[in-house]
C-alpha cells in the first residue's frame, strides 16, 4: 500500500544551538550571528531527513522556545509569562497572556519557508503551527472571551498559512493536541475543526494535516474532528496502541488521508519495524486514503543524537511500507 | 522543640529558589571538580539560607528547600545504582537537563538526603524538617528506559530503593516523609495509579513517621477513587490553581485522611495578600472535606521557579493567614 512520511514537529536543539542561545541571551552574541547558527542546525536537520527518505520535512524549529512563542512574539497584545507543565512531560511552556486581540507585527512561517524550501528539495517543507482552540485553551485571557480570542487566532493563522504556502510549503500541520485530552467534549472539538477549517482553507493545493496528539482522542472528539475540513488528519497511535486500534475500527480513517504516529518521539529506544509494520497493516485494512506515517509528536523532548536517529528510523520504516 | 500548631500547621512542598552557592556547587560537581562529599558541604550555605527564609516566615514544617538537587529526578539517578547519565532534554525555554536513562538493575547504594535533612534540622530552631524524595512513578516516567521494559517491575525496583532511603531518614530522626509524585496527574490513568499503590505499600509499610505524597496539577479528580486508600497519613495537593476543582470530589469520596492543601499558588508572581489566603482557608473549610485539625495550609508545589523575594513573600502572607485561621475555626 505504501506511506508518505514526517517527522511530526521540531527537533532537539544541538549543543552548539543551545550554546548560541544562551551567549546571544547573554548579550556576547549579535542576533545576525544567532540567526545564522539556526539555519546552519536547520540545514542539517533538514538534510537528516531527507537522508532517511521522508515525503515532507521541517526545518526542525530549533529557535523556538514551545509552540506558541514565535507566534507570542510576533503578535501586539500577548506577552509570554509563567511556566505551566505541558501536558504529560517533564517540559513547561510559559503562559501566553493575551491582553486584547491579538495583532501581527510580522510573519513567522513565511520567511523561514522562504529560506528552506529550496533545501528541502526533493522533499516538500512542512510547516507546523498550534491549532487556534489550543492556542487559546492554553493561554491566559484577558479583556475578551476566549472563543473571541481563538477565531482571532485562527485569522491570523490564517494569513501564516497564506504567506507559507506562497513562499513554498508544501505541506500545513495544524496541531491540536488539547484534544487528546481525554476531559475534551464533543463541542470543543466541533470549534476545533471549524477553526482548523478556516486555518486550512487558506492552504490552497498544500496538503494540510491536523495533528492531535500525548493520547487517543475519545471517540465523539475524534468524530468532530474527522469532520474538519482539512487534508488529513494525525493520530497519536503509539501513547495507547489499544485505545487507537479500537478507535479506527470503530470511526475509520479520515477519508482520503490519514496519519498515524507510529514512531516513539518520548522514549529513546528503537522501535520494532516488524511490529510497526503489523500495527500500521492492520489499522489501515482496507482503508482507501492515503496513509501516513510519522512521529508519535514532535522530537524536541528527545536528545539530539535520539531525535535524529528516530527521524532515520521512521525513513526504515516508511521504506519498509513502501514509499507513496 | 517547638510544638507544631494543632489546627492549620504551615508547610512547604520542598523546593525553594537555588541560592548561589547551591548553583556554584552543582556546577562544580558536574565540572568533577569536587568529590560527592565536598558537594555536601558546600551546599550548606544555600541550605542555611533556605532555612532562614523559611524561619522569617514562620513556616511550621520546613525543608531544606532541596538546595542540593540539580533537578528532583536527575539528583535521586545521579545517586543510584543502574542509571546511565543521560543526553540533555529541554525543561524550559533553553534551560537543560540531562534526562536519566535506566540501563541496568536499580539499586539503593547510599544515604542520599540524610545529611542535609540533618543538617536543615540542625539549624531548624527545632522545626520538623520534612524528608523528600521523588516518588518510584515520578522516577519512571522522567527516565528514559532501555533495561526493564516492563512498568511494573521497574516501578518495584524503584520502590525498593525508595524505601531503604526513608527507613535511613527515619533512623535519623525524620518524623515527616513525603514522597512527589508530580507525574501521576498528567497520565490519569487507573492501572497508573494502581501501579503507584503497589509501589507505596512499599515504600511505607510499618514506616513509624507521617507519611505524606505530594501530588499536583493535572486531572486527579479521574483517579481519586484509585488513590484515596494509598497507605499515607496525608495527601499534599494543589488547590488553587485550580481553583479548588478537587474538593467536591474529595467530599463525594468521603476523604478521611489529612489534607495539606496549596493556599498560595506558585505559578503567579503576584504575592496572595493575607486575606486572599485566608479566603483560600475559608474555601477550604467551607467545603467541609476536614476539620482544621487535619487541614495543613502551605503552597500550590514547589517554590523554585519564583524569584526569592517574591517566595518570602509568599510564604508569610501564608502563615500570617494560618495564624488568622487559628483565631477563627
Amino acid at each position: 500500500m505504501g506511506a508518505w512520511s514526517s517527522v511530526l514537529g521540531g527537533f532537539p536543539r544541538s549543543r552548539h544551538v543551545r550554546k548560541v542561545l544562551r551567549d546571544y541571551e547573554r548579550g556576547s552574541v549579535t542576533h545576525g550571528e544567532l540567526e545564522a547558527a539556526v539555519a546552519e542546525a536547520s540545514a542539517l536537520l533538514i538534510g537528516a531527513q531527507l537522508a532517511a527518505g521522508l515525503t515532507y520535512v521541517t526545518d526542525g524549529m530549533v529557535d523556538w522556545h514551545d509552540i506558541f512563542r514565535p507566534f507570542v512574539e510576533s503578535w501586539r497584545n500577548v506577552t509570554p509569562t509563567g511556566l505551566l507543565r505541558y501536558f504529560d512531560n517533564n517540559y513547561f511552556y510559559r503562559i501566553p497572556l493575551f491582553t486584547g486581540k491579538p495583532e501581527p507585527k510580522g510573519l513567522v512561517l513565511a520567511p523561514r519557508v522562504r529560506r528552506f524550501a529550496k533545501l528541502a528539495e526533493p522533499a516538500g517543507l512542512k510547516v507546523v503551527l498550534p491549532g487556534p482552540y489550543t492556542f487559546a485553551a492554553m493561554s491566559e485571557v484577558r479583556g475578551l472571551e476566549r472563543e473571541e480570542l481563538a477565531e482571532a487566532i485562527a485569522k491570523l493563522m490564517g494569513s501564516e498559512v497564506r504567506a507559507a504556502v506562497e513562499a513554498g510549503a508544501r505541506a500545513v500541520q495544524i496541531d491540536e493536541p488539547l484534544l487528546s485530552d481525554q476531559e475534551a467534549e464533543r463541542d470543543e472539538a466541533v470549534l476545533a475543526a471549524e477553526l482548523a477549517s478556516k486555518v486550512a482553507k487558506e492552504a490552497g493545493e498544500a496538503k494540510t494535516i491536523l495533528a492531535v496528539y500525548f493520547d487517543v482522542p475519545k471517540a465523539e472528539v475524534y468524530e468532530a474532528l474527522l469532520e474538519a475540513k482539512v487534508s488529513c488528519l494525525s493520530l497519536d497511535v503509539i501513547d495507547a496502541p489499544e485505545r487507537a486500534a479500537k478507535l479506527i475500527a470503530s470511526k475509520g480513517l479520515k477519508e482520503g488521508c490519514a496519519a498515524l504516529g507510529l514512531i516513539n518521539a518520548r522514549n529513546v529506544y528503537d522501535d520494532d519495524l516488524g511490529k510497526l509494520e503489523e500495527l500500521f497493516l492492520s489499522l489501515t485494512k482496507g482503508y482507501e486514503g492515503e496513509p501516513g506515517v510519522t512521529t508519535s509528536t514532535w522530537l524536541d523532548l528527545l536528545p539530539y543524537e535520539y531525535g535524529i536517529r528516530k527521524a532515520r528510523i521512521l525513513g526504515l520504516l516508511a521504506q519498509r511500507l513502501g514509499v507513496r | 522543640m517547638y510544638s507544631v500548631p494543632k489546627k492549620f500547621p504551615t508547610t512547604i512542598v520542598g523546593s525553594y529558589p537555588k541560592f548561589s552557592a547551591a548553583q556554584e556547587a552543582i556546577r562544580r560537581r558536574k565540572a568533577g571538580e569536587v568529590s560527592e562529599e565536598e558537594f555536601r558541604e558546600l551546599v550548606k550555605p544555600a541550605i542555611r539560607e533556605a532555612v532562614e527564609d523559611h524561619l522569617w516566615a514562620g513556616v511550621d514544617i520546613i525543608s531544606d528547600g532541596e538546595q542540593a538537587r540539580e533537578d528532583m529526578v536527575v539528583y535521586f539517578a545521579e545517586r543510584m545504582r543502574g542509571y546511565a547519565v543521560g543526553d540533555w532534554v529541554r525543561i524550559f525555554d533553553n534551560e537543560y537537563f540531562r534526562k536519566p536513562i535506566i540501563s541496568s538493575r536499580l539499586e539503593w547504594v547510599a544515604p542520599m538526603t540524610v545529611d542535609h535533612w540533618r543538617f536543615a534540622s540542625s539549624i531548624s530552631q527545632g522545626r520538623p524538617v520534612k524528608g523528600i524524595l521523588t516518588g518510584p512513578y515520578t522516577m519512571m516516567e522522567w527516565s528514559f528506559d532501555l533495561h526493564y521494559k516492563d512498568r511494573r517491575e521497574l516501578i518495584l525496583d524503584l520502590a525498593k530503593a525508595i524505601r531503604r532511603e526513608v527507613e535511613e531518614l527515619v533512623r535519623a530522626g525524620a518524623q515527616y516523609i513525603q514522597v512527589d509524585e508530580p507525574a501521576l496527574s498528567t497520565r490519569p490513568w487507573r492501572e497508573d495509579a494502581e501501579l503507584l499503590k503497589e509501589a507505596l505499600d512499599i515504600i511505607f509499610r510499618g514506616i513509624g513517621a507521617k507519611r505524606i505524597v505530594h501530588i499536583c496539577y493535572g486531572k486527579l479528580e479521574k483517579i481519586l477513587p484509585y488513590i484515596l486508600d494509598y497507605p499515607v497519613d496525608q495527601f499534599d495537593l494543589e488547590m488553587v490553581n485550580s481553583d479548588f476543582r478537587l474538593l467536591p470530589y474529595l467530599k463525594e469520596y468521603g476523604y478521611n485522611k489529612e489534607l495539606a492543601f496549596g493556599a498560595v499558588d506558585v505559578h503567579k508572581l503576584q504575592v496572595e495578600s493575607v486575606e486572599e489566603v485566608e479566603a483560600a482557608i475559608d474555601r477550604v473549610m467551607r467545603a467541609d472535606v476536614v476539620g482544621p485539625e487535619k487541614a495543613y495550609v502551605k503552597p500550590d508545589c514547589g517554590m523554585k521557579r519564583l524569584p526569592r523575594e517574591i517566595a518570602r513573600e509568599k510564604m508569610k502572607n501564608m502563615v500570617l493567614a494560618a495564624q488568622r485561621a487559628r483565631e477563627k475555626y
